[in-house]
């Protein structure tokens, strides 16, 4: 006899001849259908499986393989259903109608998520078809792969034994199992079909060692991401302490924001706003975490209600900030802007540009520059004010007069408020003879917010005229080479020609 | 009449006496107890004997432990319960009285 087949009974594996098989299956099916519904049937049936395994073992055919002979003396020894009833008595022979059969996930069956072993048993057909098959659809497509994760998702696991009963239908193929949800004990495959459930299991046994590798790798990843995002946002964020971490995003200095909200906002949203930046950043990079050391310890929690709160928390928060944003926003809606034109009385052959009040001269260290703008707004913490660095622009007159133009821009919630808030800008500068001497910056007055408030100065002189200005002065009028341009400290003097200023050597 | 059924209904009788009064000395694991009761020629085929035992167990006269056996796996060991000793005197007095009753009838 050329087919043997697998069985696996009371724990014990057995080459059985498909013949042999055969006897065995129609009278294993005749105990399970006396049984079945009988109190405790189930273990009876156990009981005897296991003695069947035990005169197997002690009878241990050619090569181990289970004959035909085999199974009829061990039947003979045992004696049938009928026969225990003539002798031992009480239990009732059930007879079944065969139910309704069910798909389910089949834990006794199982490769992966048991889902072939589901489909097989529902189909009354070997597994490794629809192993094969998966197999087969996800190498083409990479259909197989998602087909099977949504059935893994979606059919239920024949986990008890009345769902077994579902999944295996009544009277039928002896696939049932332990009621008790052991291991499997009826596993018909044949040889070849053997062969490429191997292969599978060991497929399987690839894709999840590489699959684990990935997610230690990722979740070592988002660990540590995660963790320095955090530790990066306390130190930057709660400390205001720039530390070893760049906080420099375009040139921004992000540390300050924290000190800048109060210059910004309404002070009484000021600690909504921290404590709502905070969950917004915070959550995700906890949430990266935890997932990552999720991913590095494969272990499984019922977490969904963490992550569902988590997420209605972040929403929520992100919701009441950008509420809290809009509102203050709409503060900036419009802007605006003032002029004013001071005059020399005559123009001067040489104008003299000092400074008045100076930056340097103030204890103001927190600054948020704009570098493409030029835009420097700085705080001064004791004094609660705020300084925004102004411009200066010279430009040729196109009559013979020199003049002075002050233009303050604010932003406000409506045009009437822009233009009161860019003439609350306190700003200095004074003409006398051939000397002009103009603040490095305007201050916001205390108690009161900063609102994209900037002042710039024009100087208007015809051609010709020589211009002196101080260090502080000429840093204003050519920002964007302050650093590198400027470094001898002198102070210079200037030509103004008919395609603007020109530098003239002492 | 049939003798070979009159004779199946005497022995089903005793039988769950038979398995108690087995198992009054000591634990016993299914074969022994199988052993045992087809050398007194009260069973036949083996079968007969697992339902009756689920029957015991789970009417509280009977318990089992777990033990692993040298070959093939591991073995439910049965022994009585308190419950089941006190059932199984019980027995033994009913017998006693049962087997005096019918020396009683046939010695007339």
């Amino acid at each position: 006899m050329d087919k043997t087949i697998k069985i696996n009974l009371g724990g014990s594996l057995f080459q059985i001849e498909e013949e042999a098989y055969r006897t065995l299956r129609d009278y294993l099916q005749d105990m399970d259908r006396v049984f079945r519904n009988v109190p405790g049937g189930n273990e009876t049936i156990e009981d005897i499986e296991s003695r069947i395994a035990e005169i197997f073992l002690s009878q241990k055919g050619t090569a181990g393989i289970i004959s035909k002979e085999n199974v009829e003396a061990m039947i003979q020894v045992i004696g049938r259903p009928e026969d225990f009833d003539h002798e031992g008595g009480g239990e009732k022979a059930y007879s079944h109608s065969p139910g309704p059969r069910k798909l389910f996930r089949n834990p006794d069956d199982q490769v992966i998520g048991g889902v072939c072993g589901g489909i097989g048993a529902y189909a009354e057909t070997d597994p490794v078809w629809f192993r094969l098959l998966f197999i087969v659809f996800t190498l083409t497509f990479g259909i197989g792969f998602f087909v099977y994760l949504a059935l893994w998702i979606a059919l239920p696991s024949a986990d008890t034994p009345a769902r077994k009963r579902e999944m295996y239908g009544s009277g039928s193929n002896r696939f049932r199992s332990q009621a008790d949800g052991g291991s499997p004990r009826y596993q018909t495959t044949s040889r070849i079909g053997n062969v490429f459930n191997e292969v599978f299991r060991a497929l399987a046994k690839v894709i999840f060692i590489i699959v684990r590798i990935i997610l230690i790798i990722l979740g070592t990843a988002l660990v540590i991401t995660g963790f320095m995002a955090l530790l990066t946002f306390i130190i930057v964020f709660v400390f205001g302490y720039p530390g070893a971490f760049s906080t420099n995003i375009d040139g921004i200095d992000l540390s300050y924001i924290p000190d800048f909200l109060h210059y910004v906002v309404t002070p009484a949203a000021v600690p909504w706003i921290k404590v709502l930046i905070t969950m917004v950043v915070c959550i995700p990079f906890l949430a990266m975490i935890y997932g990552g050391v999720r991913m590095i310890f494969w272990f499984s929690v019922r977490d969904g209600y963490i992550w569902l709160t988590a997420l209605v928390l972040w929403v929520m928060s992100l919701a009441a900030l950008s509420i809290i944003m809009f509102s203050e926003g709409v503060g900036f809606a419009e802007s605006e802007k003032t002029t004013s034109t001071e005059y020399f009385s005559t123009a001067p052959d040489t104008l003299f540009i000092v400074s008045g009040r100076k930056l340097s001269d103030l204890k103001a260290e927190n600054e948020i520059s704009v570098p493409d703008n030029q835009y420097r707004v700085l705080i001064d913490d004791d004094r609660k004010e705020v300084y925004i660095r102004s411009r200066l622009f010279i430009n040729s007159s196109d009559d013979n007069s020199a003049s002075v133009n002050i233009t303050r821009r604010s932003a406000g919630r409506n045009r009437m408020d822009a233009i009161e808030n860019a003439e609350r800008l306190l700003y200095d500068l004074n003409i006398s003879g051939k000397r002009l001497t103009l603040d490095e910056f305007c201050t916001v007055p205390p108690d009161s917010k900063w609102s994209f408030d900037e002042v710039h100065i024009t100087v208007n002189v015809p051609q010709g005229t020589v211009v002196y200005m101080d260090r502080t002065v000429e840093s204003l009028a050519f920002p964007w080479n302050h650093h590198d341009f400027v470094s001898d400290s002198k102070n210079r003097f200037w030509m103004m020609t008919d395609d603007g200023l020109n530098y003239i050597e002492p | 009449m049939d003798l070979e059924n009159t004779k199946a209904q005497m022995r089903k009788g005793v039988l769950e006496y038979c398995i108690l009064s087995v198992l009054s000395g000591n634990s016993c694991y299914a074969s022994d107890i199988i052993r045992k009761l087809k050398e007194a020629e009260v069973i036949v085929v083996e079968g007969t004997l697992y339902p009756l035992l689920t029957r015991l167990k789970n009417s509280g006269l009977l318990s089992y432990r777990w033990e692993e056996s040298q070959q093939g796996p591991p073995r439910k060991y049965y022994e009585l319960t308190p419950e089941g000793k006190e059932y199984l005197a019980g027995l033994d007095r009913s017998w006693d009285e049962l087997v005096e009753s019918v020396n009683l009838i046939r010695s007339k």
